[in-house]
């Protein structure tokens, strides 16, 4: 074809899939087309029509259905149907009508099929499912080759250069320390059957053995610290970092899984380029009044368009945000008991919602509560913590971190009680579930443990998962409130379209793109009783105990990732143009790309979100 | 026009042509029957057409470009779709080069009219000639064919202007100045804008404006080729 067709093909050239292809090619396709013009309210094709060909929108507007005439997809200028564009897994579309008079651009199966198999990219976006084309999006755009490696994304994994030094517990003092000269280490794990029992620091034969005079023949165990604080492998080096800065160490032992990964040094952590407000947020631990916690938590924002523009993983940012809070958090539970003394009785502070699942952004409110041991009498230590909590919850708030509208807090009464009182609260929940109750309490299905008295927490959680495991009653109203948000079914133009038809002018990127996948994870967490709360960790998890398929887990990874980043790119550009972030976006701030993909990421929740409703017959 | 349209219709001068024209591609065309006029449009074919001319007069101007499109069961075949040029026998005046910017260096480079002029003639065959204001495109044609082969051309032929004109009566709307352009009528369908005076976007812009006008047509039944042709 002629030059002649040039507006044709410019019009392809700027919608996808057809930008993927070389101009050589781009310059063929007006020649593969026929159009056709559809009068308002007529049906463009049907089911034994709409995969013959591929159907692009010149001009108008047309609607998707299904067999039930169920609303699949409005379509708009340069969007496509038909063929393999599915707008839904499986085929279920059946057929279309035009809702505006449209203009349409009809290209032959066969003349797609030849594209297909000349141009990969092209072909990728007829795949089989969203899933993966969203896997691609995200490897896209995702983490770029040289993102700037430091503290925020590194997990531990990649810094810990040496094999383990490690000696067994009747090692001798002496012969500690000469291997500890020989491998040139400030420090030495000592391990029983491959596991941690204890630590030996350049500073411990100095304080402990020298010092005292101590018989260098003697075991290791009578100098060494037992049962370290350790990390896992997996951790982020930031996590290492606040960790040491917190417990004032500069050697922390790594794990890998139930065995010894190596030894994480403050000047392991050195080498690798931070950032300056790395430190400035280590020195939390230093810092005395809540006026300087404002200072960091002020850094927040900043913190985040850092991350964001060194192409941090959402995932990583969310640890690293959620463990200022954790940090803040402990800092000011210090702080309350230097004030108020020390506690009368074990108590265990323990985050929700989306501080416990390390998923927290800059815009975040608190969720908490305190669990007491259960010899607590209101009259004798009521007032202790009644003081604690509203000291810790009232610098959470002056720190940015708002007071909960549900009043999920510490600070009431309600959800500061002894273990037992718990205990109650969860069988009552769980056993006579109710929905709107379900609502309000799901946060604390989100449970972390922060600060003081763990086997607490560990108790409570213990206690609340045997209860759920497999509890079909109670997971079904789970499932129920999981299934009460759901995504968009697409855009239409400038808008958000939503079920029933309705538009918006904005998405809603916490409430109708993370909190559904968010809702999945905890029903299929809680039904296999696991003891995951973050979200990518719940979804790997529950794959392998067969709660929801592999493939399905892996989609909904996929697009929770997609959707956090763009979240995280959505918020990084507000905060950057001088404005606070929300969870808002405009429709009119996605790229073609992003549309396409978040239907994609849309399409695997609404399934997901099916099936669920089938298992649990909603 | 002779008298003649009077007194016989099309398919009977298109047998008068047929004893008379010697060999040659407009006997060729002459050769495929007309498609008939009580024919549901839906089943007829069209070519959707528009010359580029050295000028509005089609006695004393030429031929520059032709564009055309097949129309089929309600659907414009691109991939049948052509548009050349046709060298002028003389300088292209400065007033018609400013509407279709075919300048002189690309026009004479072209091939002559008698060259070009079978390939349009086979693509018509068979055909119903379409085109907006099609005067034009049916007085020209005919006349390089009187020139070129000593008979003139005929067949029916689809106006989507006189369909627009019979759109506004049926209406009762008043037409104003600049209504019944191609590309004020394509507006009111909603067809989207083209850039105007390429031959080929031009006939292809036709040919959707008339897959419009007829979607758009009231009535019972779906019209027959006889009442959407101007010249049957």
């Amino acid at each position: 074809m002629d030059i002649e067709l040039l507006e044709i093909q410019d019009f392809l050239s700027a919608h996808h899939p057809f930008d993927q292809l070389p101009d050589e090619t781009l310059a063929e396709l007006p020649a593969m087309l026929q159009v056709r013009y559809f009068r308002r309210n007529t049906e463009v094709s049907n089911t034994d029509n709409l995969a013959t060909f591929l159907c692009i929108i010149r001009s108008g507007a047309v609607e998707l259905y299904s067999t039930e005439n169920e609303l699949l997809a409005r379509l708009g200028e340069g969007d496509i149907f038909g063929y393999r564009a599915s707008h839904r897994p499986n085929h279920l579309e059946d057929h279309c009508v035009a809702i505006e008079d449209s203009l349409i651009y009809q290209m032959p199966a066969k003349a797609v099929d030849r594209l297909c198999e000349a141009h990969a990219q092209f072909a990728y976006f007829f795949g089989t499912t969203g899933g993966d084309r969203l896997r691609d999006a995200i490897s896209n755009v995702g983490q770029s080759a040289d993102s700037h490696v430091n503290l925020m994304t590194t997990p531990i994994s990649e810094i810990i250069s040496r094999e383990p030094v490690t000696v067994t517990p009747n090692t001798s003092i002496l012969e500690t320390a000469q291997m500890m000269s020989r491998e040139r280490v400030s420090s030495i794990l000592v391990c029983a059957e491959g596991q941690l029992a204890g630590i030996v620091t350049d500073r411990d034969l100095r304080n402990r053995v020298v010092a005292q005079g101590l018989d260098v023949n003697q075991p290791v165990t009578e100098i060494m610290t037992f049962n370290p604080f350790a990390l896992d492998e997996s951790a982020y080096a930031f996590e290492a970092q606040l960790q040491m800065a917190r417990h004032n160490i500069h050697h922390l032992p790594i794990t890998r899984g139930d065995g010894i990964a190596g030894m994480l040094t403050a000047t392991d952590l050195s080498k690798i380029h931070t950032t300056s407000l790395v430190y400035l947020v280590s020195d939390i631990y230093k810092q005395n009044d809540i006026e300087k916690m404002k200072e960091v938590s002020a850094k927040i924002p900043e913190l985040l368009v850092n991350l964001a523009t060194a192409d941090a993983s959402s995932d990583s940012i969310g640890h690293v945000i959620t463990s200022i809070t954790d940090a803040i958090t402990i800092r000011l539970l210090q702080l309350a008991q230097e004030r108020f003394g020390r506690p009368p009785i074990p108590f265990a502070w323990i985050a929700a919602g989306s501080q416990a699942r390390n998923e927290q952004t800059a815009k975040s409110d608190q969720d908490n509560c305190l669990v007491l041991d259960d010899s607590y009498r209101g009259d004798e230590h009521g007032e202790y913590f009644k003081a604690l909590a509203q000291f810790v919850c009232d610098g959470l708030n002056a720190c940015g971190y708002i007071y909960c509208p549900g009043e999920m807090m510490a600070v009431t009464d309600k959800w500061r009680q002894p273990l037992a009182t718990w205990k109650q609260y969860f069988n009552q929940w769980i056993d006579q579930p109710e929905p709107m109750a379900l609502m309000l309490t799901s946060v604390f299905f989100d449970m972390r443990w922060v600060y003081g008295n763990r086997t607490l927490f560990l108790e409570l959680r213990q206690h609340m998962l045997e209860k759920t495991r497999g509890n079909r009653i109670f997971l079904a109203h789970m499932a129920g409130n999981a299934l009460s948000h759901s995504p968009p079914i697409g855009f239409f133009r400038n808008f958000v379209l939503i079920r029933g038809g309705e538009h918006n002018q904005t998405f809603d990127l916490k409430h109708n793109g993370i909190v559904p996948i968010v809702d999945l994870a905890r029903v299929y967490s809680l039904a296999s009783g696991s003891e995951a709360v973050n979200t990518l960790d719940r979804l790997a998890v529950v794959a392998e105990g067969g709660e929801v398929t592999q493939e399905g887990a892996r989609d909904l990874k996929d697009a929770l990732e997609f959707i956090c980043d763009l979240r995280v790119q959505h918020q990084a550009r507000l905060i950057r143009a001088g404005r606070a972030a929300d969870n808002f976006m405009s429709s009119d701030n996605l790229s073609h790309f992003e549309r396409n993909h978040l239907k994609d990421a849309f399409t695997v929740v609404r399934t997901m979100q099916n099936v669920l409703g089938q298992r649990y017959k909603m | 026009m002779s008298i003649w349209k009077y007194l016989f219709n099309l398919s009977e001068r298109r047998n008068w042509y047929l004893m008379k024209i010697p060999e040659g591609p407009l006997r060729d065309y002459y050769e495929s029957t007309f498609p008939t006029p009580d024919t549901d449009w839906r089943q007829v074919d069209y070519l959707a057409l528009d010359f580029e001319t050295t000028g509005l007069d089609h006695a004393k101007e030429e031929i520059l470009s032709i564009g055309y499109a097949p129309v089929k069961g309600q659907s414009i075949r691109l991939s049948e779709a052509d548009y050349y040029l046709a060298r002028p026998s003389r300088d292209i005046p400065e007033a018609s080069a400013v509407v279709h910017g075919i300048l002189d260096d690309r026009a004479f480079s072209a091939r002559p009219l008698e060259e070009v002029l079978p390939r349009l003639l086979h693509a018509l065959s068979g055909k119903v000639m379409l085109a907006h204001h099609a005067a034009i495109e049916y007085n020209f044609l005919s006349n390089a064919c009187k020139r070129i082969y000593g008979y003139p051309f005929i067949g029916p032929v689809v106006d989507t202007l006189a369909l627009e004109v019979r759109a506004f009566r049926s209406q009762d709307k008043p037409i104003r100045s600049g209504d019944l352009r191609l590309a004020a009528a394509r507006i009111r369908y909603g067809l989207p804008r083209y850039p105007a005076h390429n031959a080929l976007i031009d006939a292809i812009a036709a040919g959707e404006l008339f897959l419009a006008q007829a979607a758009y047509r009231r009535g019972k039944r779906a019209p027959m080729l006889k009442d959407l042709t101007v010249i049957t």
